[in-house]
């Protein structure tokens, strides 16, 4: 988690709203605890801090497009004003 | 099929003894007194559900002691140390706290003579006393344990508490759970959780919560987050509930083999339990909220021995019995009307 306030509503409504663009399911594990990526009460029930470590986990039929979309999402920090 | 990989979330590792014996005094209302090494509770770990009667090592054979668990003393072990004379209580009891035994419990409010307390002291090993008898004690405390070391999972869907039947709406995302839920809680019924369900394992049965974070919060896709509570008031909101059915939504095209009749039942396997599920295609013109009570009294009936797909397949049965033995073709379900007229 690069950006600094965290996975707070707004980066979780971003990576929801792109998330839900695709068919394939995605899921998010942190330590253990795995949320539907596409539900934003999901996202921000991990709550996830700075500096944590998320995985994504992406099935179905767009799951590579879909994944490297993801990934973007999270390195440019939700595309957000830091 | 809904939740194929659901994975238990990490398990809670250990308590202290102090949170034990707070919890128990506040939410299972069971005193534990500390009789001595009080604040050793604050730094002793229980980390196993199971308990133990420290019997045969109190007689000396400390051999697969269980240590790690919590020890209960209750009369046996009482009245077979009243029956030794000082030096040997001593030595027997001294089998017990060489090990860093959490918590010594005394049940059926016995006590322990002051010199073996204060062994256990001088050891840091902490005693308590309850008065409630040993084997009622040993269950409760095993119930509250099992609890606090419960399998535990977070799955997506909404969860309603529909005429005392806990249904868990499950389905992809965006096909309208939180909506049926909303539905739902309008017509008088109950919220749990929507979004992420905490399931706990308890004995065979799932319980349901919501987490800490989004009890009692929903997602209404077009108008953000909403608060239940504080919407709908106290009365619209549950904090667990038993998990009973998984109504799963579907779209009518990935749903072409739907049950029809009611005499098979599908079911889902949660943390080794098995679920009833139903699927339910989603179709223009269906209310689902209406369906999800029905399916709440079709339990319910079921629970009660009235099985309405059996007893109309009996029914048939019958009919088919009769017709072979020459019986006629269904009649209409009145022998004789009497007129209409007003």
């Amino acid at each position: 988690m690069l950006n600094e306030e965290g996975l707070h509503a707004r980066p979780s409504a971003t990576l929801v709203k792109e998330a839900s663009k695709f068919d394939s399911d995605f899921y998010i594990d942190m330590r253990g605890y795995r949320v539907n990526g596409k539900s934003i009460l999901g996202v921000m029930t991990l709550a996830a801090e700075h500096g944590a470590e998320v995985e994504l986990i992406v099935d179905g039929s767009d799951e590579n497009e879909a994944m490297k979309t993801l990934v973007k999402l999270f390195e440019s920090r939700f595309e957000m004003a830091q | 099929m809904p939740f194929q990989d659901h994975k238990p979330i990490p398990r809670k590792e250990k308590i202290t003894v102090q949170t034990m014996i707070d919890q128990m005094r506040d939410q299972v209302k069971i005193d534990i007194r500390p009789l001595t090494a009080e604040k050793q509770c604050q730094d002793n770990y229980i980390i196993e559900t199971d308990l133990h009667r420290p019997g045969l090592a109190l007689a000396g054979y400390i051999d697969l002691f269980t240590w790690q668990r919590i020890q209960i003393i209750g009369n046996t072990e009482c009245s077979y140390l009243k029956q030794l004379n000082e030096e040997q209580q001593q030595k027997a009891f001294q089998n017990i706290v060489e090990f860093d035994v959490p918590v010594i419990i005394l049940t059926d409010n016995n006590s322990l003579p002051g010199p073996l307390l204060k062994i256990a002291e001088k050891s840091n090993v902490p005693v308590c006393s309850t008065d409630l008898p040993t084997t009622s004690f040993m269950f409760h405390l095993r119930d509250y344990l099992e609890d606090q070391f419960a399998l535990q999972t977070m799955v997506h869907g909404a969860m309603v508490d529909v005429y005392g039947i806990g249904i868990l709406i499950a389905g992809k995302s965006g096909i309208g759970k939180s909506e049926v839920a909303l539905d739902l809680l309008k017509r008088g019924h109950r919220l749990i959780a929507d979004d992420v369900v905490m399931l706990s394992k308890k004995s065979n049965v799932l319980m349901s919560s919501a987490t800490e974070m989004n009890k009692h919060f929903m997602e209404i896709r077009g108008l953000g987050i909403i608060d239940i509570m504080s919407m709908f008031g106290i009365r619209s909101i549950r904090y667990q509930k038993r998990l009973e059915v998984v109504l799963n939504l579907k779209l009518w095209e990935e749903s072409k083999t739907i049950e029809r009749t009611g005499l098979d039942h599908d079911s889902v396997r949660i943390l080794g339990i098995d679920i009833p599920l139903i699927h339910l295609p989603i179709t223009p013109g269906k209310n689902i909220t209406v369906i999800a009570e029905v399916i709440a009294m079709n339990y319910l009936l079921e629970h009660y021995g009235y099985d309405a797909a059996k007893a109309f397949q009996n029914k048939v049965k019958k009919h088919i019995e009769e017709k072979s033995r020459g019986g006629e073709m269904p009649r209409r379900a009145i022998e004789y009307f009497e007129g209409d007229v007003e």
